[in-house]
Formats: C-alpha cells, sequence, structure tokens
C-alpha cells in the first residue's frame, strides 16, 4: 500500500494531535505518558523491605502505564558493582541501576549514564531537597534521580547511658550535642561501663568512611574546593575533625577494633551491647528487632554547625539505554511521586529527598517514633555537603581516607600530618 | 643399498606414529580449546590492561610500562608483597609439616581414627568465605572465643583485629585450618603407597622409628612433597577470601596480600591498568617458583 501525500500529512497531524493539545494546556503536563512502551531491566540490591518496595511501585508504574514492563534483577550487594563495571564493559548493562551517592560520581564521570536533562518533566527539580538534587549532578546535568538518603544518627542503650547518669538527650538538631558535650558523655560512659565495653562505636567502616566527614562538616570544613578540582582537607577544620576523632581510641571511648578497615561493624558492637552508643543510618533499624535491651535514638553532634553526611541511593539509567529515554523518565518520575517515595521510605526506614516528604515527616512501619529524627537531621545536609560527594574521583577519594584515616587511628599519627597527606592524596585522586 | 632397503620399512611407521600423534592431539583438543579460551585470552587481556591507564570504562590510554614502573615506588605494594611472601613461607611450611605429621598419626592404629580424618577433611567441604566468617567469630578482639578464653584463663586479651602482628597471625591460622585437611589427605593418600618391605628392610637393618620416617617415610614422599609444595604456594599466592572477610587487609595494610590489593586498586579505587600490573607480577612469581622447584626438585618422582 502506498500513501499519498496527503494521507502521509493528515495521519501525521492525528498523530501530533495530543502533543499540541498538551502544549495547549488542554491535557495535563502532570498526566503520565502513555506512548512510551516497552521493557526496562532494572538491578538492585536491597533488604527484604527494599525489595518490597521496589516490587509496589514496579507494579504501580506498570498499572499506570499499559504496554511497560520492568524487570527486577535482586542481586547481592557484594556482587551489584562488579557486575555492573563488567557488563558496563561488555556492552550489557541493565537499562537502569540504584547506586549509593558516593559511587555515582564514577559512571556519571566516565560517561557510562544518560543524561537526563531532556527527559525529566519540566519542574523535575523542584520536588527534591536541593541537596538531593546536588548529589545526583555531574557538570550541571542531572545523570540520575535522589531516590532515598539516610544519615548518621545516634542509637543508644537507655540503660547504659542512665546507669552513667546521662539522664536525658537531645530533642531536636538545636539542642544536639556540641562536640564538647559529646566527648563529656562518652567520657561518664567511660567512667561507667567495665573495661570491656565502651561508649560508643563509629560507623566509618569500609565504605562507610564517608561517614566520617560528617564530622568535617560539623565544624563547617570541606575536603574538596568549590569546583571540586583541589583538596580542601588541610585547613583548620580539617585537622580539628582529625583530631577530635583521633582521640577516641587512646581515650578508649571506641573499641579498639573500630578502625576504618575493620572487619567488624560498629553495628554487632551495639548488638552484643559492647557500646552503649552507636551511630547509625535508619536503615538499620528494622534488623534491630532481636535487640534485648530498651534503645532510642538522637541526633548527631554538631559543632559551628549541624552536618551530616548524604547516605542513601540514586536511580540511574546508562548510556547505552538511549532509546528507551522517555519510558525510564517516565519511571523515574514515576518512582519519585509523593505516594510512592512515600510509601518505599516508610517501610524500609529510609529517609525521602523530597521537599514536601521532609517537611511534612514520615512514620516509619518499624519504630515510627523515631522517623523525626532521622529526617530531621537529613533536613542539616547542606547540597555543598552533597555536591563533593558526587565527585567523579569520589572512588579515589575513599581509598585516600581509609588509609589516611587508619594511620591516624590505629597509626597514632597526628592530625596535622595526616591532614597533609589526605590532602596529597585527594590531589592525587582529582588530578 | 642398505639405506634404500631401510627406507621403505621405516614409512610405515612413521605414518602410525603421526595417525598416534594425530589421536593424541585430537583427545586434548578440547582441553586445549578450554584453556586457550578461559585462560590464555583473559592472560593476554591482563597483560594488554597493565599497559594502559584505565578506569575500566571505555578505552584506556596506552603507558608502556608506566604502571610497573610505579610498582617499584609504591610502598603499599612493596608492603603486600612481603606480607604475600611471609605468609605463604608460614602457610606452606605449617601445612605440609602438620600435614604429613597428622597423616603419620592418622596412618597409625588410632582409636577414632576416621573421625578425626574427616573432621580435619571438613574445612574443605565449606567454602572459605563461610571458615572466614568463622575465624571473624573466634579473632573479633571484644566478642570473639578466642579472646574470651584467655582471659577465662587469666590471660590477657590479644588484638587479634587491631594489632599488626596478631590480625596477621590470624590469617595465617585460618588459612592453615583451611589447608591442613588437604595436605594430610594427600600424605595419607601417598602413604599406602610406601611399600611395606622397605619398612621391615630398614627394622631389620636396625633402623628406629624416627630413622624409617627420616631416611625411608619421607624421600618416598618426595612426589607428594613436590606437588603439595606447588599447590600450596600458588595457593598461597592466591589467598583472597579469607584476608577480605577476616580483616579486609588491616589494621593498617598488616594483612594486605597482592591479591587484596590488586582487588582495592581494581575494583574501589578503578585503576584497572595498575591492579592488572599487580596480577601480572603475581602471575610471574608463581611461574618462575614453578619452574625452579620442578628443575631443583630431586624426589619429585622418585618411585621404588
Amino acid at each position: 500500500m502506498t500513501l499519498t501525500r496527503r494521507q502521509a500529512l493528515g495521519a501525521a497531524a492525528v498523530g501530533t494531535l495530543p502533543l499540541a493539545l498538551a502544549g495547549c494546556g488542554f491535557v495535563p503536563s502532570a498526566a503520565p505518558s502513555k506512548a512510551a512502551a516497552g521493557t526496562i531491566a532494572f538491578t538492585t540490591w536491597g533488604t527484604d523491605a527494599e525489595l518490597a518496595g521496589f516490587r509496589s511501585v514496579i507494579a504501580s508504574f506498570e498499572k499506570a502505564h499499559p504496554g511497560a514492563e520492568v524487570t527486577l534483577n535482586a542481586v547481592p550487594y557484594e556482587q551489584m558493582f562488579t557486575n555492573i563495571d563488567a557488563q558496563l564493559q561488555a556492552g550489557n548493562p541493565p537499562d537502569v541501576f540504584r547506586v549509593p551517592y558516593y559511587t555515582f560520581g564514577s559512571y556519571a564521570g566516565g560517561d557510562q549514564l544518560l543524561d537526563l536533562s531532556k527527559h525529566l518533566p519540566s519542574g523535575f527539580a523542584d520536588r527534591f531537597t536541593p541537596q538531593a538534587w546536588a548529589a545526583v549532578q555531574q557538570g550541571g546535568k542531572p545523570f540520575g534521580v535522589p531516590h532515598h538518603t539516610d544519615t548518621n544518627v545516634i542509637f543508644y542503650n537507655r540503660k547504659a547511658l542512665s546507669d552513667a547518669g546521662v539522664t536525658s538527650v537531645p530533642t531536636s538538631a538545636d539542642s544536639a550535642w556540641t562536640w564538647s558535650e559529646f566527648r563529656a558523655v562518652a567520657q561518664k560512659l567511660r567512667s561507667s561501663l567495665p573495661s570491656n565495653r565502651y561508649p560508643f562505636a563509629y560507623n566509618w567502616q569500609g565504605n562507610g568512611v564517608t561517614r566520617w566527614l560528617n564530622w568535617l562538616f560539623q565544624d563547617d570544613g570541606r575536603f574538596l574546593s568549590s569546583d571540586l578540582k583541589s583538596a580542601a582537607i588541610d585547613s583548620t577544620q580539617g585537622r580539628a575533625a582529625i583530631d577530635f576523632t583521633r582521640t577516641f581510641f587512646p581515650d578508649r571511648l571506641v573499641p579498639k577494633n573500630d578502625f576504618v578497615k575493620s572487619s567488624t561493624y560498629a553495628a554487632d558492637a551495639f548488638a552484643n551491647e559492647s557500646v552503649a552508643m552507636v551511630f547509625s543510618g535508619a536503615f538499620a533499624i528494622p534488623d534491630t528487632d532481636g535487640l534485648k535491651f530498651e534503645w532510642g535514638s538522637t541526633f548527631s553532634p554538631r559543632q559551628a554547625r549541624g552536618g551530616s553526611d548524604f547516605g542513601g541511593n540514586a536511580l540511574v539509567a546508562t548510556k547505552a539505554a538511549g532509546g528507551k529515554a522517555e519510558l525510564i523518565a517516565e519511571f523515574f518520575d514515576h518512582v519519585t511521586q509523593e505516594a510512592q517515595m512515600r510509601t518505599f521510605c516508610e517501610g524500609a526506614s529510609l529517609l525521602p529527598t523530597r521537599q514536601d516528604l521532609v517537611s511534612d515527616g514520615i512514620s516509619f512501619t518499624v519504630r515510627p517514633e523515631l522517623s523525626k529524627v532521622s529526617v530531621g537531621q537529613a533536613s542539616l545536609v547542606r547540597a555543598s555537603d552533597s555536591g563533593q560527594v558526587a565527585s567523579p574521583n569520589m572512588s579515589k577519594i575513599i581509598t585516600v581516607l581509609q588509609t589516611q584515616l587508619d594511620t591516624a587511628f590505629v597509626g597514632g599519627r597526628g592530625a596535622a600530618a595526616t591532614a597533609t597527606a589526605a590532602a596529597a592524596g585527594i590531589t592525587a585522586a582529582v588530578a | 643399498m642398505t639405506a634404500v632397503a631401510a627406507a621403505p620399512s621405516r614409512r610405515p611407521e612413521r605414518r602410525r606414529r603421526h595417525r598416534g600423534d594425530a589421536a593424541a592431539y585430537g583427545f586434548i583438543a578440547p582441553n586445549l580449546g578450554l584453556l586457550a579460551l578461559f585462560v590464555v585470552v583473559p592472560l593476554v587481556g591482563t597483560l594488554v590492561l597493565s599497559l594502559q591507564r584505565t578506569n575500566g570504562f571505555g578505552g584506556g590510554v596506552f603507558v608502556g610500562l608506566e604502571n610497573y614502573a610505579r610498582l617499584f615506588a609504591d610502598p603499599l605494594f612493596w608492603r603486600a608483597s612481603a606480607n604475600t611472601a611471609l605468609s605463604t613461607v608460614l602457610v606452606t611450611g605449617l601445612s605440609l609439616g602438620l600435614g604429613l605429621l597428622t597423616a603419620l598419626l592418622l596412618n597409625a592404629a588410632l582409636p577414632a581414627r576416621a573421625v578425626l580424618r574427616s573432621i580435619l577433611i571438613l574445612p574443605m567441604a565449606v567454602s572459605s568465605v563461610a571458615s572466614a566468617l568463622i575465624g571473624k567469630l573466634v579473632f573479633d578482639e571484644n566478642a570473639g572465643v578466642l579472646n574470651a578464653l584467655l582471659q577465662a584463663v587469666g590471660l590477657p586479651a590479644v588484638s587479634w583485629q587491631s594489632g599488626g602482628a596478631p590480625a596477621f597471625a590470624s590469617v595465617v591460622l585460618v588459612t592453615l585450618w583451611l589447608r591442613l585437611g588437604f595436605n594430610m589427605l594427600i600424605y595419607l593418600a601417598a602413604l599406602q603407597g610406601v611399600g611395606r618391605d622397605l619398612i621391615e628392610a630398614a627394622t631389620l637393618d636396625g633402623a628406629g622409628a624416627r630413622q624409617r620416617i627420616r631416611y625411608v617415610v619421607v624421600p618416598m614422599l618426595g612426589p607428594a612433597t613436590f606437588f603439595l609444595l606447588v599447590i600450596d604456594v600458588v595457593y598461597s599466592f592466591q589467598v583472597f577470601d579469607v584476608v577480605f572477610v577476616l580483616t579486609g587487609g588491616g589494621p593498617q595494610n598488616a594483612t594486605d596480600v597482592l591479591v587484596t590489593y590488586a582487588y582495592q586498586n581494581g575494583f574501589v579505587t578503578r585503576d584497572q591498568g595498575y591492579a592488572a600490573a599487580i596480577g601480572v607480577v603475581l602471575l610471574v612469581v608463581a611461574v618462575v617458583f614453578a619452574v625452579v622447584q620442578w628443575n631443583t626438585s630431586r624426589t619429585r618422582d622418585l618411585t621404588e
């Protein structure tokens, strides 16, 4: 069958009518496009609660988008990124995958991710907090969507604190312990606890070394310059943060095996009551079901200001999935809608990245009374803090921080020498 | 004339030999194919990668021998090399010695011999990651079994995780636990092959128990020892999971070995060219060791 010119123009006019109407405002622009169809291959790791959340949001997306399908490939975290790297190198990556913010920069900077700026709905960025949106930028363009966050608060053993004479804990971010107040609490615990128990443990093991940055941010310091191209850790704030944290070890405020490269996680020490307090993200709350003691949570310490790491994960699309960009953009739009993000975060004890949810608050399914502390703590993160962690060189910087902080914590090297060595390492990493 | 007459008689023999060669190559062809696909190709790929600067994404930049030059100036590489060498010497020596000792004991008429053999072989049946996790429960310096036992008998707790030397010892002990069963098993099998007549002859010549072991049994176990030495050394060079799970290479790189250091560079720092260079060095060292051992071992083919 051959089309005449008139038939072809008529068909084109009918085909473009919905777009023209949408442009004139006859079709609500917020309505999801039903035109995009196809299959999205989505690879992630997750706890049971997180995977249940993903399955739920995928089901609602497929229901709202007939013809669209999302295949969920859940893998263990330990295999996640060696698999993703191998798939990227082999040229057959998934369309979409989940990635921690501190790893995001390596993929975006390595030209492996899809630039979403032309595909996301207009005003899309406005739904997120500035710090969340900054965490998925590379060269001023979004290469992912901030799906959720998480940040450190303090979990404390009520009886251990009460036995040490600590009868109250801060109930708001503004009244959080200063560094010196926190140290005083820790020293009270040191005096009351037997020698084989410790005041607290810090969760900076492995890639969690980025959580050491909380101390730096609390003193209003930086580890990278504002253009992310040079080291900024060798500063008064950097040396103060190193000096304060390295004294945890000789003062026996943390267990000796709580160093950065330790294979024992801080949460384990809290669970077996080796420590009275632990720094932890809200994600660990569902795992505390089996604890045989009463515990609560309070805000992380502050110094010049309140500060916290921007933990959590983004969703990104690979460059190879460029042919499905519209469908993927619709999926990302759906996943970050208010209802979907609330359900996911409440079920998995994670923190939202949407401004409205941060303002209104959420209520965790497990231990809902702890939600306020974690959401409040996350609101202290600044875009200038989260933007540094999105550096394309963050993987190398993590190695530098691990090595240098271990030398200070275990090797006893001084703060000034450590800051200088860390700055040299970071300079080499960003070169 | 004799030469002319002899020539036709050699042709059928040569044809038969060629047919035999062809059949032999036919039999080994599938293995050679698999070896080429899964060993030679990745090896060549690693060699090429080691000459590049690359984070693994996209094409790398050819830098010649720059990655190898960096190795010489990298103190962490030398630390990991020294750790690898020391753990290889300790694990290989101890697993050979203890393997022989346990094999000699369990070759004798001991009560519950089968049970004891099974207990020693058991770690071979468990994944090394699971074994390392058990090691973590034992060596945790706050809540571990070993420190609890030491303190129960009035001894001080040991810094199994935060002390460099104790952490290294914990890696050696767990690796030894994993390897002992295999060494014992091979020696046990080899002991079955030592003829009773040799032992009887030595006894009649007045050799005592120690002399029989020293001058008869141990030399007769030469091929087994040669096999175990090569396998144990190669295994020690490749130890990864025990270190990764038990200590993560810490504290302060005290337990980092070449493979964990290569992993750190390849998959954490994403300096894949440099990681490949470490892998090539490890391969060269292992091959050199195997060749030297092959050429210097006097007892590898010893039989009655």
